[in-house]
């Protein structure tokens, strides 16, 4: 079952068998989080659209059909969900939480602290990106999709997917290259 | 392209953001939702086949039959008798419909008012001798109440006074109800034909009360005379 396709193991789940959700959302669940949690400002946001996400899956399996890749069809739900909340609250960004993981490649306190005034401004940079852009980039980074794959997964165009992602490429590397 | 535009360092700076996951309460709560769907199992979007298909087939067959039944009833409701005869009539006498004919209850009723009307007009004058207006012919009852009468007088024991006093009245009723002495005195002529002499002598003699100057005939005397 782990070594299963993801669109085999949805199939599965849609006759029946629970246990090919599970490991499912076992492959699935780090990503797509971060994906949602990157895409709004609010941890308890995040949570809240992540689960309606997996509602969704669980209440479309019936109409499943493996047309496209099971990844294009859950960030595809997960883009509608979070074009549904840009639309009620605006475009917000999520902050970096308190005590998020930090490279520890020096032992020297002034490095250490300068690798966290990076991260930290890598972080703002992506969340200052436009929703669009930065959605491009997650897909890319989380979901590892190509440029054609964002574009149905967002209902975008392929050239429209591929200038944001190139957008979005130039603007966090400018803040390396700065740094 | 992507590949393209993909810059190493972007990319392990960005996971150096960290690998963040859903708090297991998260994970618990939609695993449990996937569970609880499969086991409820809500109505599938296609046809059930198979094993769970009998009882769409009996929800039809029930629906048809309820149709059929619904349809019947209000057809033989229908207010319009002269419908509802002609179809028991196209139905034939094999038909088991229960509705009862409407023919022959009406019928006399009918006829009684046809008489009714008539009697009034003239035509059988032997209706004048009935003892009610709107009884059949006159000879019949004028028959058939004293034969009643008679039986009475078999059977009980006081018949006698009963019985002279319904021959009177029966005599006393034929004056009363002849428009002519002629008429009269034919209504005497039946009560002997029938035997009924009592009657008759009573009639004759309440004639010759009625009519005291009137002259009998005598061919028609010697059928209103007792001989």
């Amino acid at each position: 079952m782990g070594e299963a396709a993801d669109e085999e193991l949805m199939l599965a789940y849609r006759d029946g068998n629970a246990a090919a959700f599970e490991t499912l959302y076992t492959r699935h669940r780090g990503r797509l989080y971060r994906f949602v949690l990157r895409g709004v400002k609010s941890r308890a946001v995040a949570e809240e659209l992540y689960q309606e996400v997996w509602m969704r899956v669980i209440e479309a399996r019936g109409r499943y059909a493996p047309q496209a890749k099971f990844t294009t069809w859950l960030y595809t739900i997960a883009h509608h969900q979070l074009v549904d909340h840009w639309r009620k609250r605006g475009l917000t960004v999520v902050a970096l939480d308190e005590g998020e993981a930090v490279p520890d490649g020096s032992q020297d306190p002034a490095a250490r602290a300068q690798a966290r005034e990076d991260l930290s401004r890598f972080a703002h940079a992506l969340a200052a990106l436009p929703p669009a852009q930065r959605e491009a980039f997650l897909l890319h980074e989380e979901a590892g999709m190509t440029v054609a794959e964002i574009a149905e997964a967002t209902g975008s165009g392929l050239e429209a997917a591929k200038s944001r992602l190139r957008y979005a490429m130039q603007k966090l590397k400018a803040v390396l290259d700065n740094g | 392209m992507a590949e393209d535009e993909r810059d190493a360092k972007v990319t392990q700076r960005y996971r150096e953001l960290g690998g963040e996951e859903p708090a297991r309460e998260l994970d618990a709560a939609i695993l449990a939702a996937s569970r609880r769907a499969v086991d409820s199992r809500p109505a599938p979007l296609v046809a059930p086949t198979g094993r769970r298909g009998w009882y769409v087939s009996l929800a039809a067959a029930a629906i048809l039959v309820l149709a059929v039944a619904v349809t019947v009833h209000v057809e033989r409701q229908s207010p319009d008798a002269e419908v509802a005869t002609r179809g028991m009539v196209l139905q034939g006498p094999a038909s088991t419909a229960p509705a009862p004919t409407p023919a022959p209850a009406p019928a006399p009723v009918e006829v009684r008012k046809e008489r009714a009307r008539a009697a009034p007009e003239g035509g059988a004058r032997r209706d004048e001798f009935a003892p009610e207006p709107s009884a059949k012919p006159a000879a019949p009852p004028l028959a058939q109440a004293p034969a009643r009468a008679a039986d009475a007088q078999g059977t009980l024991a006081s018949a006698p006074r009963a019985a002279r006093a319904m021959s009177e009245n029966v005599a006393a009723r034929l004056m009363v109800q002849a428009d002519s002495p002629e008429q009269a005195l034919q209504g005497i002529v039946d009560l002997r034909r029938q035997g009924r002499h009592d009657e008759a002598d009573k009639a004759l003699a309440e004639f010759r009360k009625r009519y005291p100057d009137y002259r009998i005939p005598p061919e028609m005397l010697e059928k209103v005379e007792r001989r």
